[in-house]
């Protein structure tokens, strides 16, 4: 196989994977940051507006 | 002719244009001013295809001094290459002018999204395998498959660095086939789900409020994380983010409408013109640029079949559907994917509302394909060396 070939693949083997990692950081940690600071009662309805 | 030009030199100097100019220049003048009539006529990007297409009308006048690189004599598209391409600043600017347009609430809602834009950052890595195939090297290939991350300033920053002979081509590609989005979207869709998938319904219970501070910290939470795992991609997810705190942090207002407008626009502007210049009649019109076009479409593709695939893949194992249509929007052609996708719901059931889902989706394809992009470009340098 040409060797530009094998190294996309290798890219493609070790960015995918690694992505998908990054992501679940990503998810885990706002969802950490969403829980410790929820929007007080009053923060809702301007959301809610905004959106 | 020459033995009249030999008998009046100044002659030479007056037809200088006409002697030089050849078919190529002519069909360089056509696909300018194709894209300025897609500009204006279609309203695809306009903002970017009309400044390029009249950069490339004047990058392609023989002897242009536009483009002149005699030293003394710079044109003014060169010097703007240089001071805002060649040391990646206009992809920069661009990026904080996004971050300060984004609202990342829909993501911070329902952080489940950032998957799918991660399944939709396929495409990158399959066409850059296809390129490959076609004969491009390991550096060209990873820059072409980079247009799938549907992201102009990211196609640029990586091109700049790794395939600058190809800047021009892959810039025109990325932002056609961006604008191309409601083409070339719906039929693949189509394609792979069936009817009763595309009208599952996504309800909007259990939807918290995002409060500002979560708002504020977000962007600073996504630059160190994104910023250990690719220092490299630091430039590009820490100007995003930097717009993005501008804006949620409530006491820039004024810096934050400036990076969404005047910011925007101006180096839209620049950034735009400049490219165009790059596309001279020597480096665009050949069988490689061809293939860089053809190779855009193909990633587009596996961006969408890659966010769909993942959300039939993730309705598998959930007990709460999810429309696979919204996988899609992974891409990172923001708004324009979400409000696709939306539409196309509506079509097929004219009572079911996936805006906000679909939003929330583009925008996490939004940083998705930042990390997409920091990945390559450290692991093509890494790679190359092998």
């Amino acid at each position: 196989m040409n060797p530009a070939t094998v190294k996309a693949m290798t890219m493609m083997v070790i960015a995918l994977p690694t992505m998908f990692a990054v992501i679940a950081v990503f998810m885990l940690a706002t969802t950490v940051l969403h829980k410790t600071f929820p929007a007080p009662p009053e923060e809702e309805s301007g959301d809610e507006d905004e959106d | 002719m020459e033995a009249l030009i030999q008998q009046y030199p100044w002659l030479d100097e007056l037809l200088m244009g006409f002697l030089g100019l050849s078919w190529k220049h002519v069909v360089m003048w056509g696909i300018g001013a194709l894209l300025i009539w897609l500009a204006a006529a279609k309203d695809y990007e306009p903002a970017l295809l009309l400044p390029i297409g009249f950069g490339a009308i004047l990058a392609n006048i023989p002897h242009s001094s536009a483009i002149s690189q005699v030293k003394g004599e710079e044109g003014f598209l060169f010097v703007l290459y240089n001071a805002g391409i060649g040391n990646e600043l206009f992809p920069v600017l661009i990026f904080v002018a996004i971050g300060a347009m984004c609202d990342f609430a829909p993501l911070i809602r329902n952080p489940k999204v950032m998957l799918f834009a991660a399944a939709a950052q396929f495409g990158i890595f399959a066409t850059a395998v296809a390129a490959t195939f076609l004969g491009f090297s390991f550096e060209h290939a990873a820059s072409i498959g980079i247009i799938g991350a549907a992201d102009g300033p990211t196609t640029i920053y990586v091109a700049s660095r790794f395939a600058v002979e190809l800047l021009g081509p892959l810039s025109v590609a990325a932002y056609c086939y961006m604008s191309l989005v409601p083409v070339i979207q719906p039929p693949v869709i189509r394609a792979i789900t069936t009817k009763a998938e595309r009208q599952i319904r996504m309800g909007y219970e259990n939807v918290e409020p995002v409060s500002q501070t979560t708002k504020f910290l977000f962007p600073i939470m996504i630059v160190l994380i994104a910023g250990m795992v690719a220092p490299i991609s630091v430039a590009l997810i820490g100007s995003l983010m930097f717009g993005n705190l501008l804006k949620e942090s409530g006491v820039t207002e004024n810096l934050s409408a400036c990076a969404e407008n005047e910011l925007a626009n101006l180096v839209t502007l620049l950034l735009g013109i400049v490219i165009g210049g790059t596309m001279s009649a020597e480096r665009f019109l050949n069988y490689q640029v061809l293939l860089i076009m053809l190779l855009g479409a193909v990633a587009f593709v596996f961006d969408t079949a890659g966010g769909v695939f993942f959300a039939k893949l993730m309705n598998m194992f959930s007990k709460t559907k999810i429309n696979p249509m919204i996988g899609a929007c992974g891409i990172s052609a923001f708004p324009m994917s979400g409000r696709v996708i939306a539409k196309m719901a509506l079509k097929e059931d004219p009572s079911n509302f996936i805006i906000q889902h679909a939003i929330g989706v583009n925008v996490a394809g939004q940083v998705a394909s930042v990390v997409a992009g920091g990945l390559v470009l450290a692991l093509i340098p890494a790679l190359a060396k092998l």
